[in-house]
């Protein structure tokens, strides 16, 4: 690993503000991308571990009697106080921490030089693990109505949108390049999700160049195709998801939202969610309340309500649901934007994507969902994150608030979702650590630029290989709920303690629900077992004369529907791993199999017995108990 | 708005007779009363008869509701639309869209009536369309009947005890206190028998009403001292800790004018405290439950307030406390009072548990926040107590027998508003929010604690209806009662198949509940008692043998300094605890939870909630389709079952015949349509479609392929280096 040390200091302590207990000595130690303190004086040795892209800010506090001391705040809301016994030292750490958490050229960036010792075949796979078209198939696209054009494949039409985009087959390439020009950036209206039960559609744009009278014939063609795209509806519905002042004051600017007068049939609406200097003050705000240490119920009421921060995260939600009833319910397509239409946009789109469809609350679907609207549509994750130094008005937790919004849902959906709290909280990470390509640069132009698809590596395989303890031991399958109608009611919001306290670990249960319940479905997987091996070893009690010519023995009824882990001779007196993945052996050719699949993506599974799926899910889907 | 306006059904003329409990009255009734569906204000509703007795107020629906739109939860002695007249908080009439609250004599007759209850439901009966004579009588019937007081005798409880077949056994698991033996098997289980006896110098209440027969005393106390100020003054046990620290409680003297009495009184308790801290006493803290925690009258209003914000009118109000939701929930302060509690029973497990000393809680009649933080303190240390029958028994112990005023803080009289005070409320809600922190920990659920709380309202349980077990018995004997010849017969609430069958029982169990091993069934009766104490946590190294020597030397001095200081003033009182109290706080926290060991509550403020489940059941807007808690209940329910049944294949494959002891709960099918109301209500009948279409099915199908194959995939990746 990095064994190069930058720097080194003694005598360092890290306070806990939730014990009262003498912080003991250790060292600091300074590499080229980790703050690492080793407190060496406890009996255990306890290692932190702080990523340099993960701090946010560095701040030298008034000397203190232990020393001076350096408060660090992480961007995943670690907040670290270290006192140093030596003001050179302390001055010299400070310095340095500025210097490496604040890097000014992309290829500084940790994802440059993060060697996890790949081979290149892997890692290509890697990126090619989550295929957009794929999931535009799976929507039923191309169709009669739909198509992927590779129209934008010099970035001509808008260079931060990615070179296929999914436009309505009525629109010409006259219409998408004149409404090109008539939208802000470029950003024409494109198709977001498909709901194919009803054909409606939820669509994504920026701001139209409207002005105080502006208008654009193929911007209007444009919307018309959009809607025709929808025979069942008579209208649709335009939805600018920025308060109405906001719009307004954009129409000063030549820019602004759509005249109803000048668009056939559509109906427009405001959805007041703020920009993002408000939700950046926000979570400012919110922060604060965090590190008061043991809060009355009235700081934290008060402080709660203060920071506004739930009411942002009602705001987007409200968003989500509007949209998803309005193409559930009401049948119609929506086109949505905000200004740019890569904030909000991103938010309300993949929200209501996350209602619609079960499909994206499976790990894959999650990812998929992630990659299409907030990597492939051009969220600024470089700006909003501050990977590089820059302008830190352009900062914003825009992201989080959609991570947090889904969590939400978590809470109020326990058995809906695949993954748990901690599958977020390693996105959440990552979108922050640069230590991956996914999120680097703004747009896939940028990122073909930066060649991360050459000289970095995907955060999804990695992600899938941690999924025993990411999964939610309650899912319910995929077909148990379709579409979600979560309550957004204010109480219905809660404030996120295993985000933004994440760290305190006062603040945590230690022996949590979810680790319970992950070892009770693992001892279920192991009964199965057993059960099937004992079902396994019958035919032989039964049967003449027990031979061991044989080693696999005909599989019983209740052997076939349950995960085979390893030949069943193999565990008598040691279980292998519960929910370890069928794989374990020593398949040797890995990446030949997993091209198949992926080329082989929609067609049925023909091997049931490679179907390593999770009981449970299995057992949602045929919708009644398997042992009788 | 008119209701001619909108369309509403004609009326059906039928007959639907009241289904009437043993005892009960017909008293009034009236016809063609229009019931409001609650939610929406879109006056949808329902034909039908109003009526009122002397144990109810029930409304019966013209289209008799099949029985599959029935509430999982149903409970037998109280339907889904009747109140019982001691669940009634407040009526109000509305005259030309005003509201005006009833009482006492009507001159007016209102064109509707809204009833609030006490378990947070809300009523709305429409009377336009009923005869003048019928909307009289039924509306100045329910007022009265439910708003004046009556004889303690006319209440419903006696009628229905002298009515009712006298057959419920009522045995159970519970201990329910009312005897000596239950007292000594108490100090026998933890231990307490060596410092501590049981008394029965109350017998035939001789020294006080307002004590039960039984008690128990240190040792040392002798029989003169507990009579002479009618056991003010004597420290009463409540509980033994494993190391030997108990806690007790005594009664306060008033505060007297006359400076000779007082002086007597200080007298008495300075040797009272000097036998009680010699050895083998351990070093005694006291604290003053009066002056250390909110009064009663804080936490009445602080809950008033807080209902208030669940008692709506219809979804409107609510959408409108929207920005202003967590301000209006701080404003109450019913929260920070939770928290507060918790907090001062965290710092009393802090002295018996880590202190090793005893803690004497005191406050003026010792049965209001006495009760509260014994029964806390015996929750979070002690998991016999988080076991159906152990927290029973000691809700009995230290609430029922204990001397709690269910009946003035009830009010089941409705003689004044006063006395009324959710002291057993506070109790529920600090119980829940350790359930819902560690939900492995306790044998019952949040629902156990919700129907708990519903049963203070349901009169024909005497377990919540008494101020003493004296005010029970001398009214038990049935004396004045000519019709009765012998005493009554009372029903205890613990035995809930009064209230629920067996598959609605099911909902009061925990699933998830990591059981201890248990000692084999056929010993039950004597293992009862024999529940095993828990060495609750191997904390820092005990200084107690320390302290106990120096505390021997230096006894007068440490006298002198309680009396000095004013009884009450050693534990810290201030918000800002001690430090011990954090470090043992911070400490226990620090490591892995034993759910058979000590329990500490998190109190930072994000970490108390609200008791959704209990206030916000009934209100149709808050509920979830396929979420909430029920959501993950049902799924656990499920993986339990099946792993249930996975090992009883297992034993029967090995031809063990071992019979399959599946207590398994037969409910939630299919449960993922659920809403998060169940069990309560299945208000969503009205308002929304099929979560799940079938048409879609076949196409669900399809993609449900694609995701299986996604797993295939990802199964493969998970190998890469």
């Amino acid at each position: 690993f990095h064994t190069l040390f930058v720097l080194q200091v003694e005598n360092v302590k890290l306070l806990d503000r939730y014990t009262n207990k003498k912080a003991a000595n250790g060292t600091l130690y300074l590499t080229a991308t980790h703050l690492i303190y080793v407190e060496a004086s406890a009996e255990a040795r306890k290692e932190t571990w702080i990523l340099h892209h993960h701090i946010a800010t560095v701040e030298k506090l008034p000397l203190a009697t232990a020393g001076y001391p350096l408060l660090i705040h992480c961007k995943n809301f670690h907040v670290a106080h270290f006192v140093i016994g030596q003001e050179r030292d302390c001055h010299e750490v400070y310095t340095c921490l500025l210097k490496l958490s604040q890097p000014v050229k992309p290829e500084e960036l940790y994802a440059f030089s993060y060697n996890p010792k790949m081979s290149k075949e892997n890692r290509e796979i890697g990126w090619k693990l989550i295929d957009l078209k794929v999931d535009y198939q799976r929507m039923g696209i191309p169709n009669d109505y739909w198509e992927i054009t590779d129209v934008n494949k010099d970035y001509e039409v808008c260079n931060t949108y990615p070179p296929e985009i999914v436009v309505p087959r009525a629109a010409n390439k006259a219409v998408v390049i004149g409404s090109s020009r008539f939208r802000s950036r470029g950003r024409i209206p494109v198709l977001s999700y498909l709901y194919k039960e009803n054909n409606a559609a939820i669509c994504r744009c920026s701001q139209p160049l409207a002005g105080f009278s502006a208008r654009c014939l193929e911007d209007e063609q444009m919307l018309q195709a959009i809607r025709e795209a929808n025979p069942g509806s008579p209208f649709m519905y335009v939805v600018d998801t920025r308060p109405k002042l906001n719009a307004m004051a954009n129409r000063a600017a030549g820019k602004g939202y759509e005249n109803e007068d000048n668009y056939d049939n559509i109906r427009f609406k405001f959805i007041g969610i703020e920009n993002i200097h408000v939700m950046r003050s926000s979570l400012q705000k919110l922060l604060e309340v965090c590190e008061m240490k043991s809060p009355s119920m009235s700081d934290f009421l008060t402080g709660l309500e203060n920071s506004g921060w739930l009411r942002h995260i009602k705001a987007v939600m409200d968003a989500g649901v509007f949209l998803a009833k309005a193409v559930k319910d009401e049948k119609a397509s929506v086109l949505v934007h905000c200004s740019d239409g890569w904030d909000r946009t991103a938010q309300v789109c993949s929200l209501a994507s996350l209602l619609l469809d079960p499909f994206y609350r499976t790990f894959k679907g999650f990812m998929v969902l992630i990659e299409k609207e907030w990597i492939a549509m051009g969220h600024k994750f470089s700006h909003r994150c501050g990977h590089l130094c820059g302008d830190p008005k352009e900062v914003s937790p825009v992201f989080t608030q959609f991570v947090d919004c889904v969590w939400q849902l978590m809470q109020q959906f326990p058995c809906t979702f695949e993954f748990n709290e901690r599958f977020l909280l390693e996105i959440h990470d990552h979108v922050y650590s640069c230590q991956f390509g996914n999120f680097l640069g703004t747009c896939h132009k940028e990122r073909e630029d930066l060649k991360i698809f050459e000289k970095t590596h995907s955060l999804w395989p990695f992600l899938l290989q941690k999924k025993q303890e990411l999964r939610n031991p309650l899912y319910r399958g995929f077909t148990a709920y379709k579409e979600l109608q979560p309550n957004t009611l204010p109480f219905s919001f809660q404030f996120w303690c295993g985000m933004y306290n994440r760290f305190d670990k006062g603040m945590h249960p230690k022996q949590c629900v979810l680790d319970h319940l992950l070892s009770c479905v693992s001892q279920k997987v192991k009964l199965e077992d057993s059960a099937s091996e004992l079902e396994n070893k019958l035919p032989f009690l039964d049967g003449p004369l027990p031979s061991d010519a044989c080693p696999l023995p005909k599989v019983g009824p209740a052997a076939s529907k349950t995960p085979m882990l390893n030949t069943p001779q193999g565990y008598e007196g040691d279980p292998p791993p519960a929910l370890s993945n069928g794989a374990a052996g020593g398949d040797g050719d890995v990446l030949s199999d997993v091209d198949q699949r992926n080329k082989e993506n929609l067609s049925p599974p023909q091997d049931l017995h490679g179907d390593t799926i999770e009981v449970l899910d299995s057992e949602a889907k045929e919708g009644k108990p398997r042992h009788h | 708005f008119s209701l001619q306006e909108i369309h509403i059904k004609e009326p059906i003329e039928k007959q639907v007779n009241p289904h009437l409990l043993p005892g009960e009255l017909l008293l009034c009734e009236a016809n063609t009363v229009y019931k409001y569906i609650q939610e929406d204000g879109s006056n949808r509703g329902t034909y039908g008869k109003l009526v009122c007795t002397n144990f109810k107020i029930a409304f019966l629906d013209d289209e008799s509701a099949s029985d599959d739109n029935e509430p999982q939860l149903k409970n037998k002695i109280v339907g889904e639309n009747d109140i019982t007249l001691q669940c009634v908080d407040q009526i109000y009439g509305v005259y030309d869209e005003k509201k005006k609250l009833l009482t006492g004599q009507l001159r007016k007759y209102p064109e509707k009536l809204i009833i609030y209850c006490k378990d947070l439901r809300v009523f709305h009966f429409c009377l336009r369309y009923t005869k003048e004579e019928e909307v009289k009588r039924i509306v100045s019937g329910i007022v009265h009947h439910s708003q004046t007081p009556k004889l303690l005798k006319r209440l419903f409880l006696f009628s229905y005890a002298s009515a009712a077949p006298s057959n419920t056994d009522g045995r159970n698991q519970t201990m329910m206190f009312d005897t000596l033996e239950d007292w000594r098997d108490e100090l026998e289980r933890t231990k307490g028998n060596v410092k501590y006896k049981a008394v029965t110098i109350n017998e035939g209440y001789r020294v006080s009403e307002k004590l039960p027969l039984y008690f128990v005393v240190p040792i040392c106390v002798s029989e003169e001292n507990i009579l002479k100020y009618e056991g003010r003054g004597i420290p009463i046990w409540c509980w033994s800790c494993h190391n030997g620290a108990a806690l007790l409680k005594m009664s306060a003297f008033p505060k007297e004018q006359d400076d000779s009495t007082s002086q007597t009184q200080k007298a008495f308790l300075d040797g009272i405290y000097k036998t009680i801290s010699k050895a083998p006493y351990e070093l005694l803290k006291t604290d003053d439950l009066s002056s250390s925690l909110p009064s009663l009258q804080d936490i009445q209003t602080a809950y008033t307030r807080f209902k208030q914000l669940f008692l709506i009118d219809n979804s409107s109000d609510f959408w409108t406390t929207d920005v202003k939701w967590f301000s209006l929930l701080e404003s109450t302060n019913w929260l920070e009072i939770i928290r507060r509690v918790l907090k001062k029973a965290i710092e009393v497990a802090e002295c018996l548990e880590r202190q090793h000393t005893n803690v004497l809680l005191i406050e003026e009649s010792a049965t209001d926040l006495c009760c509260v933080i014994s029964t806390l303190v015996q929750v979070m240390m002690d998991s016999y107590s988080r076991t159906k029958s152990g927290f029973q028994s000691l809700i009995q112990e230290e609430w029922a027998i204990g001397g709690h005023g269910f009946f003035d803080h009830c009010s089941h009289l409705h003689k004044s508003d006063k006395e009324e005070a959710p002291v057993f409320l506070l109790l529920l809600n600090c119980v829940w929010q350790l359930v819902q922190q560690y939900p492995p920990a306790f044998e019952f659920t949040e629902t156990y604690l919700t129907v708990l709380s519903d049963s203070l309202y349901v009169p024909i349980f005497s377990t919540f209806f008494f101020n003493s077990q004296h005010q029970k018995d001398t009214n038990t004997s049935g004396e004045s009662f000519k019709t009765q010849s012998g005493p009554f017969r009372f029903l205890t609430v613990w035995d809930w198949s009064v209230q629920f069958d067996p598959k609605a029982q099911a909902f009061l169990n925990n699933p998830f509940y990591a059981e201890k091993p248990k000692p084999d069934k056929s010993q039950r009766k004597t293992t009862r008692f024999k529940h095993q104490r828990q060495l609750s946590l191997p904390l820092t190294t005990t200084k107690s043998s320390t302290k106990r020597g120096f505390f021997r030397e230096e006894t007068d001095h440490f006298i002198k300094n309680i009396l000095g200081k004013r009884i009450g003033k050693l534990i810290n009182s201030s918000d800002e605890p001690p430090n011990s109290f954090r470090e043992f706080y911070d400490s226990w926290h620090s490591k892995p939870v034993d759910y058979h060991g000590l329990l500490l509550p998190r109190i930072d403020g994000p970490e108390i909630k609200v008791w959704a489940q209990r206030y916000l059941r009934w209100i149709p807007e808050a509920q979830l389709h396929g979420g909430g808690t029920i959501a993950t209940a049902a799924k656990i329910l499920d993986l339990m079952e099946e792993v249930q049944s996975l090992q009883v294949k297992m034993d029967e494959e090995h031809c063990q015949a071992v019979s399959g002891d599946v207590h398994s709960v037969p409910l939630l099918r299919n449960s993922a349509r659920l809403s998060s109301l169940f069990p309560f209500a299945l208000l969503q009948r009205q308002s929304v479609k099929p979560a799940l279409p079938t048409s879609t099915w076949k196409d669900l199908e399809v993609e449900d392929d694609l995701v299986k194959r996604d797993d295939e995939f990802v199964d493969l990746t998970s190998d890469m280096p």
